[in-house]
This record gives C-alpha cells, sequence and structure tokens, in this order.
C-alpha cells in the first residue's frame, strides 16, 4: 500500500521536473502530499483571533440589543409606529439628504479642481481645509456652524433678514450635517476623479469638446462609482451627527437627539427601541443602497 | 502647416527647449527619440494641451499659441488608445461630431462608413473594454479621423501591437496619408517605422531639437553623433582628417585609414558613420573589389536575426556588417574567420565635429 502511494507520487514529480530526485527527498515529497490541505498558517489564524475582537464587539452589542427587543415586540412595535419616532427618522434622512445633495453641486467642482490641479502650497492648505471637519471633535465643529449661523452670527444674521433662521430651525440641522459630511464626499470624489486619465481628457478636447463638455461627457460619466459611494459616506456621516447638530438645531429633534432625550427623561426602555427601530431602517436603507452600486457606472477598468 | 517657433515649455520636472519645427501639409512627420526625451509632450503642445512659456505656434501663417485644442482641428491618438470606457464603440467614434453639435442619427450615419473602412463595423455596440489591442486602436483611428482633422497626431501608435497587426495598421496609416491627403505627426522611438512611413523627420533628446529634416537624410547622414547612434547607424567611427583632395579626405581612426567624401580640412575632428550593409565581406585576401577601403580582419561573432546576421569583424577598429543569413553560410563566416572588409568611400558619411 504504502510503495503504491510512493510510486504515485514519484510518476507525479517525473511530470514537473526531468531530473530524477535524490533518495532522501522522495520522502519529502510524500510528506508534504499527505500534509497537504490541512496545511495551518498560525501567523493567518492569530490575525483571525485578533480581528475577531473589533468584530466581535459589533456583532455581540446588536445581538444583545436584539434579543431584549424581540423579548417585547408590543413595545418595539409601540414606539417604531409611534409619529414621534417616524417623523424624526424622516426627518434625519431628510436633512441628510438634503446636504448631500448641496454636497454634490458644490463639492463636485471643488474636488475635480483639486483632482487636477498641479500640487501646489495652495492646494495643499485647501486639501486640509477640507479635512478640518474630520479631525475636530464633534461639539466643537457644532460650535463653529453655530457661531457663524447664530442670528447674530456673520452668515446667520444676513440670512436671517431674508427670513432664513437656523436655530432651532431644520435650515440649522442640514448645515451642521453639510459641515461634518463634507470631507467624505469631496475626499472620495476627488478619488474618483484623480482615476480618470487625463489623457481621456485630452482626447475629448481635441475632438472638439470644451473643458466642460469633457468633464460632463467623459469625467463625470466615470466617476460615478465614487459620486455614489461618497454621497453614501456622507449621507451616513450626516444622519449620525448628533453633537454638531444639536448646538444649532436642538430641535426639530433628529433620531439622536430623540434618543439622547428619551434615554434622560423616560430612560433606557423607551430609547432602546427607537435605537432598535433606527438600526433596523438604516440597514435596510444601506443594503438598497449598496445593491444600486452594482448597476452603476460599471466600466471596464483597464481602459 | 504648423509651425513651433522656439517654443519652451516646462512640465514638473521635464523642460522642451527652444524647439523649431515645420510641418508642412501632406507631411508624415516623424518625432523620435529616445524614452522620456519629450517626444508626449510635444506632441500635445501641437494639439494645444500645453501652453508655452515661451515662443510661438503658428497655424497656416497665424498665431494659434494661445488656441484651446478644441479649436485647433487636430486630433490625437495615444498609445494606450484612449477610448471613452463609458461609451459603445459607435459612441466613442462619433462622440467628435456630437460634441460639435450633430444630431445623434446623422453623426452615426456619418461615421458609418469610416467603421466599414477600418473593419470595426461589427463591433459598433461593443465597450472598448472588450476589444483586442488592434480593434482598439483602430476604433482609436477611426475617432480621431472622423472630425477631419487638419492634423493627426499619432504617439507610438504601434508600440503596443503584435507584429502582425502592426503590419496592417502599417498599411492604414499609409493609405490614409497617400490616399487622404491627410497631415500626419507621429512619436515614435522605432528606426523601422520611421523607413516604412516618414517623410520627413525631428531627433528630440532631452528636450531638445538635435536633427530635423527628410526622413532619409536623418536616417543616414545625421547631423550629430548623438542622432547617429539613436538612429542606428552600427558603425561610428572618431578621426582626424589628414588631408584632403578636392573633396576626398583620408582620415586616420586609430591607425586605420579610411577615405571619405568630405569638405573637412586636414586636421579637423570628424565621426565617421558607416551602415552595416554597406560593410561589403570577403573571405580570405580578396583584392577585386573597386571600393577605395579596403582592410583585413577577423571575424569576432555572427549573431542571426531573423533573415539577416550580425557579422562583428576586429579590423583594429570593430566594425559591424550586415549580411543575409544565406550568404554567412555560403562564406562559412565562424568567429576567427579571416576576411577582407571594403567601403566605398561614397557610402561613408562625414559628420563634423564642432567644439
Amino acid at each position: 500500500m504504502h510503495n503504491q502511494y510512493n510510486t504515485i507520487t514519484k510518476m507525479k514529480t517525473e511530470t514537473l521536473s526531468t531530473e530524477p530526485l535524490p533518495a532522501g527527498e522522495e520522502a519529502n515529497v510524500t510528506r508534504w502530499n499527505e500534509y497537504r490541505g490541512r496545511y495551518l498558517d498560525w501567523c493567518i489564524v492569530g490575525f483571525c483571533i485578533m480581528g475577531a475582537a473589533i468584530v466581535g464587539i459589533t456583532v455581540l452589542a446588536i445581538a444583545n440589543i436584539t434579543m431584549t427587543e424581540l423579548a417585547d415586540p408590543a413595545h418595539l412595535l409601540k414606539v417604531a409606529a409611534s409619529s414621534e419616532v417616524i417623523g424624526s427618522i424622516l426627518l434625519t434622512f431628510g436633512a441628510g439628504a438634503s446636504a448631500v445633495l448641496l454636497l454634490i453641486l458644490f463639492g463636485t467642482p471643488l474636488a475635480y479642481v483639486l483632482a487636477r490641479a498641479r500640487p501646489s502650497r495652495l492646494k495643499g492648505a485647501v486639501e486640509s481645509i477640507v479635512d478640518i471637519p474630520l479631525i475636530l471633535p464633534h461639539t466643537v465643529a457644532g460650535l463653529l456652524v453655530y457661531l457663524l449661523f447664530m442670528r447674530r452670527g456673520w452668515l446667520g444674521a444676513p440670512l436671517s433678514e431674508i427670513g432664513l433662521a437656523f436655530e432651532d430651525a431644520l435650515p440649522g440641522t442640514i448645515v451642521a450635517m453639510l459641515f461634518v459630511a463634507s470631507p467624505f464626499y469631496v475626499n472620495s470624489m476627488r478619488e474618483g476623479f484623480e482615476k480618470v486619465p487625463v489623457h481621456l481628457e485630452n482626447v475629448a478636447r481635441t475632438l472638439g469638446a470644451g473643458t466642460f463638455t469633457a468633464f460632463w461627457t467623459v469625467t463625470l460619466p466615470l466617476s460615478l462609482r465614487h459620486m455614489y459611494s461618497g454621497a453614501i459616506l456622507a449621507w451616513g456621516r450626516a444622519i449620525g451627527e448628533f453633537a454638531g447638530v444639536i448646538m444649532i438645531a436642538y430641535y426639530p429633534f433628529i433620531v439622536s437627539t430623540l434618543i439622547y432625550y428619551s434615554f434622560t427623561t423616560d430612560g433606557i426602555h423607551t430609547s432602546r427601541s427607537i435605537a432598535f427601530t433606527v438600526i433596523l431602517v438604516s440597514f435596510g436603507v444601506f443594503y438598497l443602497l449598496r445593491r444600486m452600486t452594482r448597476y452603476l457606472g460599471r466600466y471596464d477598468d483597464r481602459v | 502647416m504648423i509651425e513651433f517657433d522656439r517654443v519652451s515649455l516646462t512640465l514638473g520636472s521635464f523642460r522642451l527647449n527652444d524647439v523649431s519645427l515645420r510641418i508642412g501639409k501632406g507631411d508624415y512627420y516623424f518625432i523620435v527619440g529616445p524614452s522620456g526625451a519629450g517626444k508626449t509632450v510635444l506632441l500635445e503642445a501641437i494639439a494645444g494641451l500645453h501652453r508655452p512659456e515661451s515662443g510661438r505656434v503658428l497655424l497656416r501663417g497665424e498665431e494659434i499659441t494661445a488656441l484651446p485644442p478644441e479649436m485647433r482641428k487636430v486630433a490625437l491618438v495615444y498609445q494606450d488608445y484612449s477610448l471613452f470606457p463609458n461609451m459603445r464603440v459607435i459612441e466613442n467614434v462619433s462622440y467628435g461630431l456630437r460634441v460639435q453639435g450633430m444630431r445623434k442619427k446623422e453623426a452615426r450615419a456619418e461615421v458609418a462608413p469610416l467603421l466599414e473602412r477600418f473593419g470595426i463595423a461589427h463591433l459598433a455596440d461593443r465597450y472598448p473594454g472588450t476589444l483586442s489591442g488592434g480593434e482598439q486602436q483602430r476604433v482609436a483611428l477611426a475617432r480621431a479621423v472622423a472630425v477631419k482633422p487638419d492634423i493627426l497626431l499619432l504617439d507610438e501608435p504601434l508600440s503596443a501591437l503584435d507584429p502582425i497587426t502592426q503590419e496592417k495598421f502599417i498599411a492604414d496609416l499609409k493609405r490614409l496619408h497617400r490616399e487622404d491627403g491627410l497631415t500626419v505627426v507621429q512619436v515614435s522611438h522605432s528606426r523601422r517605422e520611421a523607413h516604412l512611413l516618414a517623410t520627413r523627420m525631428a531627433v528630440i533628446i532631452d528636450g531638445a531639437l538635435v536633427d530635423e529634416g527628410e526622413a532619409g537624410v536623418v536616417l543616414n547622414a545625421p547631423r550629430s553623433r548623438e542622432v547617429a547612434s539613436f538612429v542606428g547607424i552600427e558603425n561610428i567611427l572618431d578621426g582626424t582628417v589628414t588631408a584632403n583632395e578636392d573633396g576626398l579626405a583620408t582620415v586616420d581612426v586609430g591607425g586605420l585609414v579610411f577615405e571619405a567624401v568630405t569638405d573637412a580640412a586636414a586636421g579637423e575632428e570628424v565621426t565617421l558613420c558607416i551602415r552595416a550593409d554597406d560593410v561589403v565581406l570577403a573571405v580570405g585576401n580578396d583584392r577585386r573589389t573597386s571600393a577605395r577601403n579596403r582592410m583585413s580582419g577577423t571575424v569576432v561573432s555572427v549573431a542571426e536575426n531573423g533573415p539577416v546576421a550580425e557579422v562583428r569583424v576586429d579590423a583594429g577598429v570593430m566594425l559591424t556588417a550586415v549580411l543575409t543569413r544565406r550568404s554567412v553560410q555560403e562564406l562559412g563566416l565562424v568567429p576567427g574567420t579571416p576576411l577582407t572588409l571594403s567601403v566605398k568611400a561614397t557610402a561613408i558619411h562625414v559628420i563634423h565635429s564642432f567644439s
């Protein structure tokens, strides 16, 4: 039996190399074949165990809330169906979407200019400014927005003259969301534009397209995926904002404020149910959005 | 047609230095040079994609230095084809007409014959990512020709194609130039392509234009040693003129004496360029040749390259000759074979060394 196995191994080896194996190595080849498929890379195993700690926290946290909530479905339904919660979720998503629309309108040109500008001090400075909301504590970001847009603020004062109030109003919510979400959108969009070869624009230009036509017909369509994922990221960031928003607009309640409010007044029972509802809705929406990416801008990357 | 008048421009660490050239209507103009010499930048400058820092660009005598690319009627085809990956072949080819305001239907009807001509009609509804290199190249060319440009700019159009596709494509380019009377400017580092296609050419090295003129002249009678080695002249020898009688000079190359036709005076330092196919080999001590320059040597190496063979001979200096593979066999050339070399005095191109 053992002999037969050995012969087979030897035959396999001979197809790979014309040189006969030294007698001593024959055994090695056999052993290697025996271990095939059972071999464990302890480095990767270790990495997996460590990585599992991170994933584990999220999974545990969600499992925890799910178990407790599903134990009392009647209460969950009552909270989830309340007009206060539904209204707040819609408001949050809507405000986030408005912030993202504004970002698409104003952030896209900015991202394009940053992507195409040659390296310079000015470019570096602008890039740093774009990133500022990322590094600030959210309360600081909120305070900045508040000071600028409050009734007596530099921008808040003239805008309130024409009837646009930000303090404790929806525009305040949107502006705060826009501020904290902007780096996510601009950076993603810029990456997308950077990936579109300048050669494509050059060719479009020589064929008779002006700068804007080349941008609109070539560069932008080829960056749609980045625009989309940037918008989703920014939207996720916007609807999750709390500290930044409450500084300028405690009312109307976005979900974060609502959860915090009910946590401090009604206690954990209600706030937990709202939180669980938000988890479900967010997951659903993001899953749908991610799925839609598949049908968007799938061009061959070789070109 | 288009003229560069002392154009300089800097792009990052690269600099195009004081380039003057003139491309005439109907020329097949080659811009050759080693990698990184600035050929593509020069091409993009012709297209108007880079604004020169100094100097002027003229089109039909009119200054167009500041004219944006979309107004120049100069179509560009890049080495990587740069097809728009978000558009089908038909949309790619009709792109130029569409952005110039033609309706979709008309534009498509207009380019239909072009697709036929380039043999890509069956690919009309495909996306570029699914095409082979040769197909992409033809689409790129059709797209450029569709806008009826005054000048067609080609950036190493053959370098990414396999040899068989290359041959077909060279035939396509020849046809475009001859039958359509298109002015073509092609960047290349291949001497073979230059031989096959170019009517005029410029050699650019390190951002500077070092030679310009009719293709045959640049290839066979280069202006400097640098150009000679770039255009692939196999034998480049430095020597000193010892005498000159009515244009027939005697040149001393490290003890070996060559006779060449030149106006270089005695005492002048010169460089001799001898094409390998002008070096004639005969076995043994053969006196039958009428050539002015005759010397004996021994074979050092024989390297076969397809139907031809390159023979390196030590005759005091190293000389390279090219023979057919068949004559190498008939002469029985192997390393060590003693032989006689001869070169006609008129086959030697003499470059004056300016110092």
